[in-house]
């Protein structure tokens, strides 16, 4: 077991370090305003389909929502006419480095949420989410003092008991 | 306001509010002690569980977490070098220095001493200036008070982040999401998308655990694993402060808290900036600025002084405008409103025994946090080194509890996970999370106001240029504006010639 462990951390580790290695870089500010702009569209698109309204309205429910995107897409065209003007004055744009490695943890540490949300939905019962909780953030951390289980297994049990028995709230 | 005084009294010391305070203080000290972990986290992570409570319990409870959490930061500011808030980074200049000169104890004490200090005074600022300002804010009509949440929207947007239009982006974003569910006028549901669980709204405290807690915990994949460790046997000298020590302290921390409280007053503004500030006043009014940095006693009690006595001062905005000064005072403001505490001057005339009960609260929050801070600074101090392998599960336990405690269901859970995605991507593209939950927090209030108005001026925006106050808040929301732009520019020209 133990010699499995360790060969499973060192393949760990070669993974980690040749995803570390790798990063992609993108215009920021370019694609903040694109994402948005493109957000905001849509939900201008998608409004008379989800915001019912009454001919009689002098101000209707689509008013507020429609002055947001409006300065929302006012905002992305800054943002996207500030960084055109960079590139056509040949100005270095601003980039945002993303490594490869911090996103693969952050994958990872999702599937951990997502398996407590599952886990405790499936089942019923929260207190087996909080234990698979647990053991999966143990797990990732690697770590190896037993005494850190019992501790953090203890504690989520008693988080359950808690909100369950002194809050009394139903899972 | 006498006549508030007698039964609020009452009202506030009940066996129920002096635990709940205890309680809040002791999880705001415990949390703020921790570095990583903040008092926003904290505040968002406990807020499900005053749903259940009263007005007076729940805001003493989120009190104590607020306040303690001024405190707390410096415990490990002082023993490890190592702010446990972002506000007692100035804390830490001379906390740990004099700790490192064998007087942990009493770099602690100066700490606590100038932190209740604080604290007390920005309380009883609150209690005389808050009913002098909710009278001014009574005469603001719907235009007027839209133009108050553009303004406090704007100077939040345009201080969170880097950039002042990602931070508008993100108050518009905020916004939207308060948007979802029925229509404040109409009852008409927008943007569910069929979804009935929609029809009602997001609720705040789910959509906080996501953007603020469960994304701290994907953002452990940016950090080191460190290991905190504490010598407990250095917070064993005898702390003794001399008289000299005191006098000395006197000025910085009564001059200090002065700042704190008119920062505090500033949407958007917060502790950090009031620590700094207050720092470097008491530096330049020194007769001994040389020793700023190597443990001076003003040093820290400047730095703590000011910090909380951000505190109350936060809240003058807030209970008389709706306008929270930071991120973590607006989620106080959700439960305010849940108990039906509508901001504004009824809340100190037909609600005043309740108001006045939770601004004479914030006093004793203080005096609770003194006793606690010197009969638990050792056991505050030895959490410090809990460590993350231990913690970060116990978090997405508490986080997961209570996004499902809101409703009991699962969806809020869901949600929860879908809005630290959300925060996540947010991350990546450098957009600030406070704008969002301040859009989130104002979105009601914003667009009621914003109808109401066009309504009574069937439909012309002329009405918010109509009044004095609403000129005077347009001209306020351009200088402010001017004032964050030119700040942003002189900042990145210095880091252009750096």
């Amino acid at each position: 077991m133990k010699q499995w462990v360790e060969h499973f951390n060192g393949r760990m580790d070669a993974w980690g370090r040749k995803l570390h290695e790798k990063e992609i870089r993108i215009p920021i500010d370019l694609v903040t305003g694109l994402v948005f702009a493109l957000f905001a569209l849509m939900v201008l698109l998608v409004m008379p389909d989800q915001v019912a309204i009454s001919e009689k309205d002098v101000v209707n429910g689509r008013a507020f929502p429609t002055l947001l995107m409006t300065v929302m897409l006012l905002c992305c065209a800054m943002l996207i006419g500030k960084e055109v003007y960079k590139l056509a004055t040949k100005q270095p744009l601003n980039w945002k480095v993303i490594n490869v490695q911090v996103e693969a943890k952050a994958l990872a540490i999702l599937g951990i949420l997502l398996g407590t949300y599952f886990l405790s939905k499936w089942t019923g019962l929260f207190v087996v989410g909080a234990v698979f909780c647990c053991l999966g953030f143990l797990l990732y951390f690697r770590c190896r003092k037993k005494s850190y289980y019992s501790i953090t297994l203890v504690i989520a049990v008693a988080i359950w008991a808690a909100f369950r028995f002194v809050l009394g709230v139903g899972f | 306001m006498l006549q508030y005084i007698v039964p609020a009294t009452g009202l506030l010391f009940t066996l129920e509010n002096i635990l709940w305070i205890n309680l809040g203080v002791f999880i705001g000290s415990v949390f703020a002690a921790i570095p990583g972990l903040s008092v926003i986290l904290c505040v968002i992570l406990f807020l499900p569980v005053t749903y259940s409570m009263t007005a007076i319990p729940g805001m003493m409870f989120l009190l104590g977490i607020y306040c303690a959490g001024g405190y707390g930061g410096s415990v490990s500011a002082i023993l490890i070098n190592t702010p446990g808030t972002p506000h007692a980074a100035a804390t830490m200049l001379d906390g740990h220095p004099l700790s490192e000169k064998g007087r942990t104890k009493a770099a602690l004490k100066i700490a606590l001493y100038a932190s209740t200090f604080g604290g007390v005074f920005s309380a009883l600022m609150l209690l005389f200036l808050g009913p002098q300002v909710a009278r001014v804010a009574a005469q603001l009509g719907t235009a007027e008070y839209f133009m108050v949440c553009v303004f406090g929207l704007t100077i939040i947007a345009g201080v969170s982040g880097k950039s002042m239009i990602k931070g508008l982006i993100s108050a518009c974003l905020g916004l939207l999401i308060s948007c979802v569910g029925s229509d404040p006028m109409t009852s008409y549901d927008r943007f569910t998308f069929g979804i009935s669980r929609l029809y009602l709204g997001l609720d705040l405290a789910v959509c906080l655990i996501g953007l603020f807690a469960l994304v701290e915990i994907m953002a452990k994949a940016e950090k080191r694993l460190d290991r905190l460790n504490l010598d407990t046997t250095q917070i064993k000298d005898d702390g003794v402060i001399t008289k000299a020590e005191y006098k000395r302290m006197a000025r910085p921390v009564l001059l200090s808290s002065i700042i704190g409280v008119m920062v505090g007053i500033i949407p958007g503004t917060g502790a950090s900036e009031a620590s700094w500030f207050s720092y470097n006043t008491a530096k330049n009014m020194s007769k001994h600025p040389e020793e700023f940095g190597h443990g001076s006693v003003e040093g820290i009690a400047a730095a703590e002084s000011a910090n909380n006595a951000v505190t109350g001062a936060t809240l003058i905005p807030l209970l008389t405008l709706g306008i929270p000064g930071d991120g973590t005072v607006a989620i106080m403001l959700s439960a305010l409103m849940i108990n039906g505490l509508n901001p504004g001057l009824s809340l100190f005339t037909t609600q005043g025994d309740i108001m006045y009960a939770i601004m004479l609260g914030l006093i004793l929050v203080n005096i609770f946090m003194l006793l606690q801070g010197k009969f638990l600074t050792s056991l505050f101090a030895k959490v410090v080194s809990i460590p993350q392998e231990i913690l970060t599960p116990i978090i997405v336990i508490f986080c997961f509890a209570g996004a499902y405690s809101v409703n009991e269901n699962y969806f809020d859970v869901g949600v929860a996970l879908i809005f630290g995605m959300l925060a996540w991507i947010l991350r990546k593209l450098e957009l600030p999370p406070v704008p969002i939950l301040l859009g989130l927090v104002l979105g009601g209030m914003t667009e009621t106001n914003f109808r109401r108005a066009l309504l009574i001026s069937n439909g012309s925006p002329k009405i918010f240029f109509s009044s004095v106050y609403c000129i005077i808040f347009l001209v306020l929301i351009l200088l402010a504006v001017g004032a964050i732009v030119r700040g942003k520019m002189k900042e990145r020209n210095a880091q252009k010639e750096e």
